[in-house]
């Protein structure tokens, strides 16, 4: 609970531009995108920087969930970054974080790491990269001492 | 205000350090007066009453009166509304990475042309 933001760090055996390729050639992403059970009924998905992605994932009780947003940067075989934001029944996209993925060659394949930033704007985000987590620490110590 | 919407209201209030060590100082000290809260800051009162603002429509922080004195507290169950959509993102990647293992894994490296 120490984090400053989503990071979860992966190694993956298979070389970074295989596993590159896994996320930015559309037909290798719908595979795996969303967790298992998952398919894909509907994507769109115009990697190249500035372009728009959205992809509605559909779970096997037939849950659909759309989540769509913008590719900031697509540095091949190394770095991905992409906004991200789930939508509502309507239409109507929630809260926007970024995603910045880095794939880098380790001893066994690639050490993947994934970062989401949870702040409101990527301006804020510039400004306090140092995020919350003492204020998350304050919170989960409050509630260990059955606070409310 | 939908789930959305008051996501967005947390993550936003919570995207500035002053406020951020507003939240913090209330949270360790519990409820504080507002002229009490406001000491350790080097920003004046309509400074500090304009983070309150936000705070309190973010649902971070709630104010009463008690007689004359002007109190204000945290109100945590709005930052567990962050942790817990952090939480849930956690898990989806965390399948969605599983499912890339087990396509790649599934793939024969030699042959695979991308």
């Amino acid at each position: 609970m120490s984090d400053k933001e989503l990071r979860l760090e992966r190694l993956i055996a298979a070389p970074p531009d295989r596993v590159f390729a896994h996320w930015t050639d559309p037909a290798l992403l719908i595979k795996w995108w969303g967790p298992e059970g998952t398919d894909i009924p509907v994507h769109a998905l115009d990697i190249r920087p500035g372009g728009k992605w959205r992809t509605t994932m559909r779970s096997r009780d037939g849950k659909q969930n759309t989540v769509s947003g913008v590719y900031r940067a697509i540095e091949k075989p190394r770095r991905l970054v992409f906004t991200w934001g789930w939508e509502d029944e309507h239409g109507q996209r929630g809260h926007e974080t970024e995603v910045t993925v880095t794939f880098e060659a380790a001893p066994g394949g690639t050490r993947l790491v994934i970062l989401q930033r949870e702040f409101a704007t990527v301006e804020s985000r510039e400004q306090h990269a140092r995020g919350w987590a003492s204020t998350l620490n304050c919170l989960a110590q409050l509630l260990s001492e059955g606070g409310k | 205000m939908s789930r959305s919407d008051r996501l967005d209201s947390v993550f936003g209030a919570l995207a500035d350090p002053t406020r951020r060590a507003i939240v913090e100082r209330l949270l360790a000290r519990g409820e504080l007066a507002v002229g009490d809260l406001a000491a350790p800051f080097a920003i004046s009162p309509p400074a500090i009453s304009r983070h309150l603002q936000v705070l309190e429509r973010a649902g971070l922080v709630e104010r009463r009166t008690d007689r004359q004195w002007r109190r204000i507290r945290a109100r945590p169950q709005s930052l567990a509304l962050a942790q817990s959509w952090i939480e849930r993102q956690r898990a989806h990647w965390t399948a969605a990475l599983d499912r890339l293992e087990a396509v790649l894994a599934a793939e024969t490296p030699q042959r695979r042309k991308t």
